[in-house]
C-alpha cells in the first residue's frame, strides 16, 4: 500500500492535502494568532477560534474512524447494521470505567476495549449469522438499544451517586510522563489511529478475507458453494467492525473527559450509516470521504446554528439519506463493479 | 395487591390495543411490499400533534379532530409512498429501508423544530368529560378503570373488526390479499398494484393517527413518541407474525401486557427494553412469529 501511495499519488494536489492534514494543528494556531491581531484591533468577537476548529477536526476524524468500521459490515458483507453505536458504547464504557474506577493506564485499556468490542461483535454475530436483510437490521438495532438501556439503568456500574450512565473526569493518557490532554495531542493521536485502521482495513479488503466478504455480499449461496466458509468470514467481519467501533469509543472516553449515556443514542448509528451510504458502501475511500463530509457538516452546523435549530442537523441528514437513495443509490464515490 | 394486579392487566390491555392499531400499519405494508416502514411511527406521532393543533388553535370539538387528523395522516402516508417508496420499488431492499430510516429521522426532527421537545397534553377544557382521567369506574376489589380506557378499548376493537371486514369482504381487501400473495401475478390479473399499495398506506396511517391520539389522551405528546411506541408496535407485529393482521392484534396485546407487567414488577427503567428483548428472541427462535406461516428463508 505504501508503495502504491509513493508511486501513484505524489501529485501536488495530494501532497498539499497530506501536508494540510498533517500540519492542521499548526494551521489553526496560526489562524488564532492572525485572528487575534486582526480582530482584537477592532474589538470584533472571533467567529470561530482555532481551538474550536481543531476540536471539530478531531471529531471529524472520529467520524471517519467509525465510518470505516461500519463500512466493513455494511459495505463489504452487505448487511445493514443499525446498531453500530453499540460497539462505540462498549469501547467508551470499557475505557471510561476501567480508567476511572480501576485507574488502569490508557495504553493498557485501549487494546482491552478493542478486544472487548470484538467479543461483543462475535456475541451479537453468532445468533444472527442466518439472518439477512430486515431481520438482521432489526436485531442489531435492538441490541444497541439494550446496551444503551443497560448503561443508563445499571447504576452499580458507575461511581457512587452517578445516574444516567454518567462518567466524569476520565484521566488523559500519558506518554513518557507527559499528559496528552491538549487538543493537538488528541489530533495526532486520532490521526495515528485512523491511519492504522485504514491500513489494516485496506490490507484485509485486498486479501483472501476481503475477497470472501465481497463474494458473500454479491451472492451468499454461490460463495458458499465455491467453498467459502460463510459463517466464519461473516463472524470475522462482525468482530473487526465491532473492534474498530470500540477502538473509537476508547479514544472518545479520555477525549471527552466526561460523558453520559446520551452520547450513544440510536441516532448516532444512523449518522454513521449516513456517512457510509453517502460515500458509497463498500469502498474505503468512500467511507473516509463520507465521514469527512458529514462529520464536518454536522459539527459546523452544530456550532453555527443557534440552539433551537440544532435539530435541523438531523433533518438535513434524513433528507440526504432519502435523496441519495432516490438519485444516487451507489453513493458519491460510485464504484463500478 | 389483587387490585393492583388487575389495574396493571387492564393497563396492559389498553396499551396492547393501541400497539395493535400501530402494528397493523407495519404489518400490512410489510405484507405487500416487504418493507419495514420505519416512518410509520412518525405518522403516529403526527396524528397526535394534528389533533392537538385542531383542538387548540382551531378550537374544533375533539370528536371532529379525530377523523380530520386521520385523514391528514392518511394523506401523508400516501404521499410518502408515492414520493419516496414508489421510485424504489425495483431497487435493492436495502435502499428502501434506508429511505424509510431517513424519512423517520427527518420527520421526527422536523416535528421537534416545529413543536419543540416539550411534552404536551390535550388541554382539559378541550376534552369531553368522559376522557378525563379521574372519571373512572370502580371495580370490585378497589381497582379503578377510567372510562377513557373503556372507550379506547372499544374503539380499538371496533376498528380492528372493521379492518378485518374490509380485508376479507370487499373488493379492495381482496386486491390487497392478492398483492400480498404475488404482486406480479395480481398485476397480470388487472389489479392496479400501485393503487392498492397507496390504499394500504392510507389505511395503516389513519389507524396510526388514531392510536397517536389515544396515546396523547393517556400519556404525553412529544416528538420522540413515534420512535419509542413505533418500535414496541413493530415488535408486536414481529411477535404476531409479520404480514398477518390477526397476528398484529395478538402481538400488540401480548407486548402491551408484558410491558406494563414488566415495568410494574421488574424495573421501570427497562420498560421499553422488554419489547426489544421479546422481539429479538422471536426473530432468533421463530422469525415467522406466532401466526405467520414459516418460510424457508429468514429474509
Amino acid at each position: 500500500m505504501l508503495k502504491r501511495i509513493m508511486q501513484e499519488k505524489l501529485t501536488p494536489k495530494n501532497t498539499a492535502l497530506f501536508l494540510i492534514i498533517l500540519l492542521f494543528p499548526l494551521l489553526t494556531f496560526g489562524l488564532d494568532a492572525i485572528a487575534k491581531i486582526l480582530f482584537s484591533k477592532y474589538a470584533i468577537p472571533l467567529p470561530v477560534s482555532g481551538g474550536a476548529l481543531l476540536r471539530i477536526a478531531v471529531l471529524v476524524w472520529l467520524s471517519i474512524l467509525l465510518s470505516i468500521g461500519l463500512n466493513i459490515v455494511c459495505g463489504f458483507t452487505g448487511l445493514l447494521d443499525l446498531g453500530y453505536v453499540g460497539f462505540y458504547l462498549v469501547g467508551g464504557y470499557t475505557a471510561g470505567l476501567l480508567m476511572t474506577r480501576l485507574g488502569l493506564s490508557y495504553w493498557f485499556v485501549l487494546p482491552l476495549a478493542t478486544l472487548n468490542g470484538a467479543l461483543w461483535g462475535l456475541l451479537r454475530g453468532a445468533p444472527t449469522l442466518r439472518l439477512t436483510g430486515d431481520y438482521f437490521a432489526i436485531v442489531t438495532f435492538g441490541f444497541a438499544e439494550l446496551l444503551f438501556r443497560v448503561v443508563k439503568n445499571e447504576e452499580w456500574l458507575l461511581p457512587e451517586g452517578r445516574v444516567n450512565g454518567q462518567i466524569n473526569d476520565v484521566p488523559p493518557p500519558t506518554l513518557f510522563g507527559i499528559e496528552l490532554y491538549q487538543m493537538w495531542h488528541h489530533y495526532y493521536h486520532i490521526l495515528i489511529l485512523v491511519g492504522l485502521v485504514t491500513f489494516v482495513t485496506y490490507r484485509l479488503l485486498h486479501s483472501r478475507v476481503g475477497r470472501a466478504w465481497v463474494a458473500i455480499r454479491e451472492d451468499e449461496q454461490a460463495a458458499e458453494s465455491m467453498g467459502i466458509n460463510v459463517s466464519r468470514y461473516k463472524s470475522l467481519a462482525f468482530a473487526v467492525s465491532a473492534a474498530i467501533g470500540a477502538l473509537a469509543g476508547a479514544f472518545f472516553a479520555p477525549f471527552q473527559v466526561s460523558f453520559d449515556a446520551g452520547a450513544f443514542e440510536f441516532w448516532q448509528s444512523i449518522l454513521i450509516l449516513c456517512m457510509v451510504v453517502l460515500g458509497g458502501m463498500g469502498s474505503i475511500k468512500g467511507a473516509i470521504i463520507g465521514g469527512a463530509v458529514l462529520g464536518s457538516l454536522g459539527e459546523v452546523l452544530r456550532s453555527i446554528l443557534p440552539y433551537f435549530l440544532a435539530d435541523a442537523r438531523y433533518l438535513i441528514f434524513g433528507i440526504i439519506l432519502v435523496l441519495l437513495m432516490r438519485f444516487r443509490p451507489g453513493g458519491l464515490i460510485y464504484k463500478k463493479t | 395487591m389483587g387490585s393492583e394486579l388487575l389495574e396493571q392487566i387492564i393497563n396492559g390491555l389498553v396499551q396492547g390495543g393501541i400497539y395493535a392499531l400501530i402494528a397493523v400499519g407495519y404489518t400490512m405494508v410489510y405484507g405487500i411490499i416487504q418493507l419495514i416502514n420505519f416512518a410509520h411511527g412518525e405518522i403516529f406521532m403526527l396524528g397526535a400533534y394534528f389533533a392537538l393543533i385542531l383542538v387548540t388553535f382551531l378550537s374544533l370539538p375533539f370528536w371532529l379532530a379525530i377523523p380530520i387528523s386521520m385523514i391528514l395522516c392518511a394523506g401523508i402516508g400516501m404521499l410518502m409512498d408515492v414520493i419516496a417508496y414508489r421510485p424504489l420499488r425495483n431497487a435493492p431492499r436495502l435502499s428502501a429501508l434506508i429511505t424509510a430510516i431517513g424519512l423517520s429521522i427527518g420527520m421526527q426532527n422536523l416535528a421537534r423544530m416545529i413543536w419543540t421537545a416539550r411534552q404536551r397534553t390535550f388541554p382539559r377544557e378541550s376534552l369531553p368529560s368522559i376522557f378525563l382521567g379521574e372519571n373512572a369506574l370502580l371495580l370490585p376489589g378497589g381497582a379503578s378503570l377510567p372510562y377513557r380506557d373503556v372507550v379506547i378499548i372499544l374503539l380499538a376493537v371496533l376498528l380492528m373488526v372493521g379492518l378485518n371486514l374490509l380485508v376479507h369482504f370487499t373488493k379492495t381487501g381482496k386486491a390487497m390479499r392478492a398483492c400480498a400473495q404475488d404482486k406480479v401475478a395480481s398485476n397480470l390479473m388487472g389489479i392496479k398494484t400501485n393503487q392498492v399499495i397507496v390504499v394500504t398506506f392510507a389505511i395503516g396511517s389513519a389507524l396510526g393517527a388514531i392510536a397517536g391520539i389515544m396515546v396523547g389522551l393517556r400519556e404525553v405528546i412529544e416528538p420522540t413518541m413515534g420512535y419509542y411506541k413505533g418500535v414496541a408496535a413493530f415488535a408486536a407485529a414481529v411477535l404476531g407474525g409479520i404480514g398477518s393482521i390477526t397476528g398484529a392484534i395478538l402481538g400488540g396485546v401480548l407486548i402491551g401486557l408484558a410491558e406494563t407487567l414488566g415495568a410494574g414488577y421488574i424495573s421501570s427503567g427497562y420498560r421499553i427494553a422488554i419489547a426489544y428483548i421479546i422481539m429479538i428472541i422471536v426473530i432468533l427462535i421463530r422469525p415467522s412469529g406466532i401466526i405467520g406461516k414459516s418460510t424457508a428463508s429468514r429474509a
